[in-house]
């Protein structure tokens, strides 16, 4: 599949979304409850919300920004373009926006649920595979930039360490308690 | 009805499609045996072409609902070639003057 640049912003954010998010999920129900079922039920539900909002967020957002775009280009071309090709361009982008936002935030998601699926369910295991999973982001986010690959993979990784960190202190803060 | 052998059209369209959708949607009518398009103004919304259709029978409705389907509007019909063989214009004294 011969991806742009366009879906790969969606790619990205999708997936970021979705892998930082569930693991949060993961990580703040695995303080209460080691039971792998409910995890699995928590993280589940969070991804599928994450999943749908993302999806639904991107639909309006495009749907408005397009409609914008089409109304300058209409002013300029003193014309309707109403049940044009131009319009239907602007109609398929606006559903395959959404439609990769929603599905990278879903596979996103699957990232730290997969050890708790395949019962080697740990906060740690979790961890470890999200930070593999956001190498591999900062790589294509390096190529799709065609900026070094090495910065890419270092502010990809870092900035999501930090999100893990944070939770983790959260975590760490309620144990205390 | 005289069959339109040429057409010569300006048109203003959006960038996108680009001038090789456009030019390749109106080759795939009937009749029309070739298409020249050629751009001479483009601003950041819009670009003005000029298309010389030229056929053994076309359709001039057909050629304007093909470019208005792909978001372009035509202008003015610059130039019409109609008849059983295309007649080139003359030039006159008036012209060299």
């Amino acid at each position: 599949m011969n991806l742009n640049i366009e879906e790969g912003r969606y790619i990205i954010l999708g997936s970021i979304d979705g892998l930082l998010a569930t693991l949060g999920i993961i990580v703040g129900v695995s303080v209460t409850s080691a039971s792998n079922p409910v995890i699995v039920s928590a993280a589940f539900g969070g991804a599928i919300a994450l999943a749908l909002t993302n999806g639904l967020g991107s639909y309006l957002a495009e749907s408005t920004i397009e409609h914008g775009k089409l109304a300058v280009t209409e002013k300029s071309l003193l014309r309707d373009l109403s049940n044009t090709y131009v319009e239907s361009l602007s109609r398929r982008k606006i559903m395959k926006d959404a439609v990769f936002s929603g599905a990278a935030s879903f596979l996103g998601s699957l990232v730290p649920i997969s050890p708790y699926l395949l019962s080697v369910g740990s906060v740690i295991v979790s961890v470890a595979l999200s930070l593999i999973s956001l190498v591999a982001l900062g790589i294509y986010a390096g190529y799709i930039s065609k900026q070094s690959y090495i910065v890419s993979v270092i502010k990809m990784v870092g900035l999501g360490a930090l999100i893990i960190v944070a939770v983790q202190l959260l975590r760490i803060s309620h144990l205390i308690q | 009805m005289s069959q339109i052998k040429r057409l010569v059209l300006d048109v203003l369209k959006p960038h996108e499609p680009t001038m090789i959708e456009v030019a390749s949607a109106i080759g795939d009518i009937q009749d029309v045996d070739g298409v020249n398009m050629s751009l001479y103004e483009v601003d950041q919304q819009t670009e003005n072409v000029k298309i010389t259709v030229e056929g053994s029978d076309i359709d001039y409705d057909i050629v304007l609902r093909t470019i208005e389907n792909l978001g372009a509007v035509v202008h003015s019909v610059d130039e019409i070639i109609a008849g059983k063989k295309i007649v080139e214009e003359e030039e006159t004294l008036h012209d060299r003057g």
